[in-house]
């Protein structure tokens, strides 16, 4: 009985060396692998919104700061975002920063956002004059921001500053310029030819009404280098700028006239685009076809434009009237019909690329599995999700890796007017995988003459 | 060289040209003379005017989509509808602090732009907006020119207004008291003319005339947002510094003038110049003769 209690004395105190050394050890390669206890699960993801809620660009910044909650419903009526790593899902909280339209007002808004209201992300930003003023906050609070709006290369080109926390979800003028003069090239430049029975080598007579900012001048660069480099038989017959906010435009597109040009593209906002194109045909009378860039693609400019759209081209990627057919379509629908419930109009593609901002900026957190914002940044480096209502290159959002740029799938619309609703409608005519009908040159069209 | 060959263009476009920069002139004008008006009577610097501009183009598109009224019959509410708002401003704004400082007049206008500013977008909205008047797409020649028929009617809309309130100025009685007042408030004021009650008539008159102009703007198709009118309002500043302060024929050759420079800078130098060359004339003017083309000294 004794010699069984000495055994057991001996297991005893063994089994208290055994599980103190276990301890022990467990402490040392704890304090050794783990430098800093776990960060917390936050209660809460604060999503920051730049949108211009005032201002002469407050039509599309509204429609920015809406279709965000549109999003954020969404995502939360599906009890948040998941976290890797943890079981329960967070759900995200926006806060709004209104940049006035102006440069002042957008760095106001993104300090705000960063040290007030300590938000985890930043999505949105429009006009790029307005945008880059502010990357120097952003650049210096090193907060992840996926830019869904403003569209000059220079964005996440520039190196006066670090850009590595920000990323372009949205084209930029050097795609959308690009795109639309090998439109030209492909299909209007044809069409003239045939009507006028000219010989192919017609030079096609291009003119370009651009606003004087980094955008306008940005879409003139992309024109210009798309020429020269693709060595196209296309002549820049007329470049006018002007400011921004212009509304009248008799003069500059008084001298485009007087240069016979083929077509006008017209690299404005939508204010400045409806009454210049209004303008045009009406005041000037410019029988010829309009380009204008996607931004341009909203229901107000329909409105503004009545039947002085008829015949002209938008370069887009999201309509609130159209959409090319298949799965995309169900995904924009879906989207519009949300956001019609929620506001009670229609969405813009600036609208469509914040919306996918957040689910953005939700899944690089959820991958991260913290609000860290070194390791949200390199998540979205590393993100790889399927499309959402936008046609992406291969089908994926990712960001390319020198830039940090999304590339999307354009096309062009051509506007017929409806004389019922008394507003012009679009229609997808290229490129041939995602058209809808053919380009047709309109039968009052004029050509130009050198 | 571009300017060179840019001279020798077809004689049809430069008409053009002008032609554009009388019909900019014709707002500027009406926005020019009631501010001078208000400056030539009160001596207030007003730099809300633009903002009178705005208020009137709201209410004009305002009137138009609630009842289809000709916009050019709206005019007379707007004009009418502005008197009031320009009274109202005048007596519980103005009044209060005239002769106070010069800087308390700016800071009360500055302010009174945001206020003017947020309101109309709590009340209307801030996204821009247009209308299309009944006469669009009707087109009339002239010479060589073929010109739409709204500018001719804008036109003849701004000389009428201008001949009324020559008038007005010249043969009434009132009209004779304000001119009076704004040569010498003093000696006004000794002969019996009430000073105060020519104020307000001038202040709300100023404001039917910045209502007139922003009427006319919304019918030329131009599109208006709660912030559009800043930059016109400088220029009407501009104007009136050009013309001569407190001289209803300078701002009216001064708008014409910065009308048509405008628009000949917009062609030969490119659209970037458009507003710069109005200060560049400004510059000269007031270098060559510092009271403005009319002004007098002691200004």
């Amino acid at each position: 009985m004794s010699c069984y209690s000495i055994a057991g004395e001996f297991k005893v105190k063994y089994s208290v060396l055994f599980i103190a050394a276990l301890l022990i050890a467990i402490a040392i390669i704890a304090g050794c692998t783990q430098q800093a206890p776990a960060q917390a699960q936050p209660n809460e993801i604060k999503v920051g919104v730049i949108a211009s809620l005032t201002g002469p660009a407050s039509n599309v910044g509204t429609n920015m700061w809406q279709s965000a909650q549109v999003a954020a419903a969404e995502i939360n009526a599906n009890g948040g975002v998941q976290l890797k790593g943890s079981a329960t899902k967070v759900p995200i909280k926006l806060i709004v920063g209104d940049d006035e339209s102006t440069q002042q007002g957008g760095q106001k808004a993104a300090t705000k956002l960063i040290t007030d209201d300590k938000v985890d992300i930043l999505v949105g930003g429009y006009s790029s004059a307005v945008t880059s003023a502010y990357e120097q906050t952003i650049a210096e609070y090193k907060v992840p921001y996926i830019v869904t709006g403003a569209s000059s290369p220079i964005i996440t080109h520039r190196t006066d500053i670090d850009t590595s926390y920000i990323f372009h979800h949205c084209p930029t003028t050097d795609t959308y310029g690009q795109y639309t003069t090998m439109f030209i090239d492909q299909v209007l430049r044809p069409a003239v030819n045939k009507k006028l029975g000219a010989s192919a080598d017609r030079p096609f007579r291009l003119a370009l009404l651009y606003q004087d900012t980094a955008f306008g001048k940005g879409v003139q660069t992309a024109v210009n280098n798309t020429i020269t480099k693709d060595k196209l038989n296309i002549v820049l017959v007329s470049q006018q700028g002007y400011k921004m906010g212009e509304s009248d435009f008799r003069t500059p597109l008084t001298a485009i006239k007087a240069a016979n040009p083929d077509a006008v593209y017209f690299a404005a906002f939508p204010n400045e685009g409806a009454p210049a194109m209004t303008q045009a045909r009406r005041d000037i009378g410019l029988d010829t076809i309009f380009l204008s860039v996607e931004n341009n693609d909203n229901s107000q400019f329909y409105k503004d434009l009545g039947q002085y759209g008829e015949g002209s081209i938008i370069e887009s990627r999201f309509s609130p009237y159209t959409a090319p057919a298949g799965a995309m379509a169900d995904a924009q629908n879906k989207f519009k019909n949300s956001y019609y419930a929620k506001w009670g109009t229609y969405p813009d593609m600036m609208g469509a690329s914040t919306y996918e901002g957040i689910y953005i900026a939700t899944k690089a957190i959820g991958n991260a599995g913290t609000t860290d914002k070194t390791t949200v940044k390199q998540a979205l480096v590393d993100l790889s999700m399927p499309q959402i209502i936008e046609a992406m290159k291969g089908g994926t959002i990712s960001f390319s890796k020198d830039f940090r740029e999304s590339t999307f799938d354009l096309w062009m619309e051509q506007l017929a007017f409806n004389q019922t609703i008394g507003e012009s409608r679009p229609n997808i005519v290229w490129p041939d995988n995602l058209k809808v009908t053919d380009f047709a040159l309109p039968s009052w069209y004029k050509p130009g003459s050198a | 060289m571009i300017v060179i060959e840019k001279a020798m263009v077809d004689i049809g476009i430069l008409l053009q040209i002008l032609f554009w920069g009388i019909y900019a002139g014709c707002i500027y004008i009406l926005l020019a003379t009631g501010l001078n008006l208000i400056f030539g009577v009160m001596k207030v610097v007003n730099f809300a005017h633009g903002e009178f501009l705005m208020i009137g183009a709201y209410i004009t598109a305002t009137v138009f989509f609630l009842t289809g009224i000709n916009p050019y019959l709206i005019i007379l509410i707007s004009m009418l509808a502005l008197v009031a708002i320009g009274a109202a401003v005048e007596r519980l704004c103005f009044r209060p602090i005239l002769g106070t400082g010069k800087l308390n007049e700016i800071f009360l206008s500055i302010g009174l732009i945001y206020i003017f500013q947020n309101a109309t977008a709590m009340i209307w909205g801030d996204a821009w907006q247009s209308i299309k008047s009944p006469y669009e797409g009707i087109t009339v020649p002239i010479g060589s020119l073929n010109v739409p028929l709204d500018y001719i009617i804008i036109m003849i809309v701004t000389a009428a207004i201008l001949c009324v309130l020559y008038l007005f100025l010249k043969k009434t009685r009132t009209g004779r008291e304000m001119r009076a007042t704004s040569q010498n408030r003093k000696g006004a004021m000794l002969v019996g003319i009430n000073v105060e009650r020519m104020d307000i008539l001038s202040f709300g008159i100023g404001c039917a005339l910045a209502a007139a102009a922003g009427t006319l703007w919304v019918v030329s198709g131009q599109v208006f947002n709660p912030y559009m009118g800043s930059i016109p309002a400088i220029k009407a500043f501009a104007i009136i510094i050009l013309g001569g302060l407190g001289s209803i024929p300078g701002a009216i050759v001064g708008g014409l003038i910065y009308g048509i420079a405008e628009n000949g800078a917009a062609y030969f130098l490119g659209g970037v110049w458009k507003d710069a060359i109005s200060f560049v004339i400004l510059i000269v003017v007031l270098v060559v003769k510092p009271t403005g083309l009319f002004g007098e000294s002691g200004e």
